[in-house]
């Protein structure tokens, strides 16, 4: 019997951070699998999170000419007989790659509530902290030993909640910038000479009765000063990617993270986050999306184009979503209606890591209001990203008070678009 | 397992009952002076026989009616002559540990001053103080240290500090409807006052913060300014997580996995969980049913141990109860002992237990010593600043530090601590002056779970990413007081100490001496010197660690 609620050191089988460090690759090893070969079956995932919960019926389940459709039209796509919203041209090209799901039913309809929830798989409430999917994924699959993070977010996101610092977020705020403090301001001699002084400091204090600590602090300077030196650390800029890709995502901050992610992930990094706000319309939706979709259509379609011709797409979830839905009645706010909060239908999109393309999953009833076909849960959601990344979405992760909690609770993966 | 408190078993029933009596004495005495407490006073004179528990529906009317309570405790009066020494503690300790283990030696006066300010007051001592205290030679010098720091308002900070992060760690209520800073702030007023754990905690646990009915246009006012409504709000309010949080927090028990099923490593059975919880509701609570939703059980509240309210409670007064059944119970000894447990693990590194995941009771090391610590605790009438003389002037506090790998050599050395993210705060404002933009990234990279054992703690690479490279606070330090000063002093053994007095809070060792003399000796430039050797001790190890 696993006792993890034993305060003794000897009894405990397994610390939180030996738990942790257990990586998929760190136990591959010893089977002689080469590690670039690991890596190619290695999953990897890039999360667009449209924060403010972008309007399915404007995205992927337009309504037109109905009562609550509005002015948005349906332009047709690569798929017969399935047509999205007139803001997605070039998503609407790029169909045959990606799923499309109609009838995701959730429960949130707040925005910290329901980020919470698409974020963890959990609702927020319960006396956990649940870490962020991103989290999840970095100790699952992650190189402990690699150069860069193994969960980076351009823009904020969720916490590691109990899985710890290790797999925390590594923020960056600006794509195509560097991280925070990874240059130093002195000439490379000087930082040698002063890494040797710190040595001979952390010696005497490792002989004075502090072995463990000095050799965590130095396992960790030394991992900074290979983020530091790292020729990936490139991938967190643009140089080198031609005028016309950057481009082709889009030359402003959301495009540019895109790109950034698409290069984390070909350096190894398996959980990349983009962030893309100012999706709570609930006044002036029908002008706003515009702009909104244009920046948001034109990177998606060109990474899952960009990550195709490169050979990730195979490997690479990419999730398009936000935290929940939004009203199918419009609303009458001035200076001109939008749509409010809604958790009962909405949409998302996934593509990559095997999850068949040309797929729509779910319809809802011609006034939106109701999922008819193939509802799918949060939970549904989450078993589905685990069996594409290829995670056992069963196996139990620790709480630090000991709790056995599943990686998702409950659910069943959409096995129709699973490959 | 030896029972301690062998004062008489008397049941909080017993208690609540005769409190009422005498609440009911005491209003009639009043009767003369106001004329309203009369009136309530005569309605309940006319019910003798049953007793009726006042409404308590204020903070005040609650408080009054715990100290009723507190005062009616027979161990009070009873244990109030027990002695129990630093040196009776290290005895046990020590006997229970066993004689024959080799134990690691006292430290010297640097090492022990800089320890006791990081711990009592959260910073480290000046350069000036650090050498006042060694060169004093009284022989009580530790003790008035000690004595003197206890009295000052950043040990209420510090401690109020740690609390608030206790509490609100797991904490994920919506950020408007709660208010750290105000718990904080009242935490802090309640240790500078001397205020005792269990009227703290009582006055915690019995909160029933309520949405202001007159400020509902001003948005999200759920009184959260009252700094003590904030563990209830912290909780959203709802009995289960209030439940769990209150027997972690302040029990030391997990048993939040009683929610959903018997505990399985454990005794408590999911009723036990569900009838605590009913203490926290505001009308009947029920037990879901996990086969069937539409099926669900009311619970009546009991406490862990099997005391049930004697009579039908209201909201207010079963937030009393409960307050009761957790402080003033005389079977409960795990209400005194985890927080002994807790000041115990932030002292020395290891708890006997792990702070807040207590199994079953054979898991606790060396139960004896922790549970006598406790009962005096109790005997101390819950004075967190007996806890804390009695500990820092033990022994077992003040041995060196070692790494410990395993059970048997607990409490045979101290661990060495990282230091939280207020301590490395005020170690690096104090060099480079006060900073916002530093502070807050220092508050951002070194949080962590303070109920998280030491040994599982661990540094982060964006720590060591910006203790190296940051360039706000490389600035600052290359502009700082320290470094002109340090520029200027010639002779570089004077520089050295002042050096590692400033960043250290001690005296540097001959090695540091030959090693900081041939770097001074080696760089001609005698600012780029400084610069470095200022570098190098804010990225040691030491510098983080409490040791």
């Amino acid at each position: 019997m696993i006792h993890s609620h034993s305060p003794t050191l000897s009894s405990m089988p397994l610390s939180r951070r030996q738990a942790l460090g257990l990586s998929a690759a760190s136990l591959l090893a010893p089977l002689g699998l080469h590690a670039e070969q690991i890596k190619k079956q290695q999953r990897a995932c890039i999360l667009v999170w449209l924060a403010g919960a972008p309007s399915q019926m404007e995205t992927w389940d337009p309504k037109p000419g109905t009562g609550n459709g509005g002015p948005t039209k349906a332009i047709k796509t690569a798929l017969p007989g399935v047509s999205i919203a007139e803001h997605w041209p070039q998503m609407a090209k790029a169909l045959g790659n990606v799923a499309i799901i109609r009838s995701m039913v959730g429960k949130e309809a707040a925005h910290a509530r329901g980020t919470y929830h698409l974020h963890t798989g959990r609702r927020l409430g319960g006396p956990e902290k649940h870490p962020n999917f991103g989290s999840v994924v970095a100790a699952e699959l992650g190189d402990t030993n690699s150069e860069l993070p193994n969960f980076v977010s351009v823009g904020q996101t969720l916490s590691s909640g109990f899985l710890g610092v290790n797999v925390a977020p590594f923020i960056v705020n600006r794509a195509g910038q560097l991280p925070a403090n990874v240059s130093t301001a002195v000439a490379s001699p000087r930082v040698s000479r002063r890494l040797a002084l710190l040595k001979a400091q952390d010696a005497d204090l490792s002989k004075a009765g502090a072995a463990s600590l000095v050799e965590e602090h130095r396992v960790l300077y030394e991992r900074a000063r290979r983020l530091m030196t790292s020729p990936k650390l490139k991938s967190f800029k643009l140089d080198g990617e031609p005028a016309a890709r950057q481009q082709a995502y889009g030359k402003n901050p959301f495009g540019q993270g895109l790109l950034v992610a698409r290069r984390l992930v070909e350096a190894g990094v398996p959980f990349v986050e983009v962030r893309r706000g100012g999706w709570d319309m609930h006044n002036s939706l029908f002008t706003r999306i515009k702009p909104a979709a244009a920046q948001v259509d034109r990177g998606v379609a060109s990474l899952l184009d960009d990550l195709k011709r490169r050979g990730l797409l195979e490997r690479t979830l990419v999730i398009v979503a936000g935290e929940f839905g939004r009203t199918p009645k419009v609303n009458s706010k001035s200076p001109a209606p939008g749509r409010d909060h809604w958790a009962r239908s909405f949409g998302l999109m996934l593509a990559g890591a095997g999850i068949r393309g040309g797929h729509v999953v779910g319809k809802t009833s011609a006034n939106g209001q109701e999922v008819v076909d193939r509802a799918v849960s949060v939970e549904d959601l989450f078993q589905t990203i685990c069996s594409a990344m290829k995670i056992d979405a069963d196996k139990e992760l620790f709480t630090p008070g000991g709790r056995p909690l599943k990686i998702v609770d409950g659910g069943k993966p959409i096995s129709e678009i699973l490959g | 397992m030896r029972r301690l408190l062998i004062l008489m078993l008397c049941a909080l029933l017993a208690i609540v009952a005769s409190t009422a009596d005498a609440q009911t004495k005491k209003s009639g005495k009043r009767r003369a002076t106001a004329r309203k407490s009369a009136k309530k006073a005569g309605k309940k004179t006319s019910t003798t026989k049953k007793p009726k528990l006042p409404p308590l529906k204020t903070s005040a009317d609650k408080q009054k009616f715990l100290a009723i309570i507190r005062d009616s405790m027979p161990v009070r009066r009873a244990g109030s002559n027990i002695r129990y020494t630093p040196l009776d503690l290290d005895r046990s300790l020590e006997y229970r540990v066993g004689r024959d283990r080799s134990y690691a030696p006292l430290i010297d006066d640097e090492r022990f001053v800089r320890r006791v300010h990081l711990d009592l007051v959260g910073r480290p001592p000046s350069g000036t103080e650090v050498r006042k205290f060694v060169a004093d030679t009284t022989s009580s010098k530790r003790p008035r240290l000690i004595d003197q720091l206890l009295t000052t308002e950043a040990y209420a900070r510090k401690w109020a500090r740690y609390w608030k992060d206790v509490i609100f760690f797991e904490s994920t209520a919506n950020r408007n409807r709660t208010n750290p800073k105000a718990l904080e702030d009242w935490l802090t007023g309640q240790f500078k006052k001397g205020a005792s754990w269990d009227a703290i905690v009582a006055e915690l646990v019995s909160a029933m913060p309520v949405r202001d009915k007159k400020k509902k246009k001003e948005k999200n006012d759920w009184s959260q300014k009252t700094g003590q409504n904030n563990f209830v709000l912290a909780y959203e309010n709802k009995p289960p997580l209030l439940a769990a949080q209150t027997a972690r927090l302040f029990m030391g028990i997990s048993i939040q996995c009683a929610e959903c099923h018997d505990h399985p490593f454990d005794k408590w059975k999911r009723e036990q969980f569900h009838e605590l919880a009913a203490f926290f509701s505001r009308g009947k609570y029920y037990m879901p049913n996990l086969d069937n939703p539409a099926k669900k059980t009311e619970m009546k509240p009991k406490f862990l141990l099997g005391e049930q309210p004697p009579v039908k409670l209201t909201t207010h007064q079963r937030r009393v109860a409960i307050a009761a059944y957790l402080v003033y119970n005389q079977d409960n000894y795990w209400f005194a002992r985890s927080f002994v447990n807790r000041i115990w693990n932030e002292l020395v590194g290891d708890g006997f237990y792990a702070v807040d995941s207590l199994g079953p009771d054979q898991e606790c090391l060396h139960p004896s010593v922790v549970n006598r610590i406790a009962a005096v605790f109790r005997y101390r009438k819950f004075d967190p600043r007996w806890v804390f003389r009695l500990l820092l002037n033990s022994r077992a506090y003040q041995r060196d530090i070692q790494s410990i790998d395993n059970d048997e050599d607990l409490f045979t050395a101290v661990r060495p601590i990282r230091l939280n993210s207020a301590q490395v705060k005020s170690s690096v404002l104090r060099l480079t002056g006060a900073n916002r933009n530093i502070g807050r990234s220092v508050e951002r990279e070194f949080r962590f779970d303070p109920s998280i054992p030491q040994r599982d703690l661990e540094g982060t690479v964006q720590q060591a990413l910006f203790l190296m490279n940051n360039p706000t606070l490389q600035n600052k330090l290359n502009q700082s007081k320290l470094k002109k000063r340090l520029v200027n002093v010639k002779q570089p053994r004077r520089l050295l100490t002042q050096l590692y007095l400033a960043v250290l809070s001690r005296q540097p060792t001959d090695n540091e001496y030959a090693r900081g003399q041939k770097h001074l000796r080696a760089v001609p430039d005698r600012a780029e010197a400084v610069e470095d050797l200022i570098w190098v001790l804010v990225n040691s190890t030491e510098f983080l660690t409490k040791r």
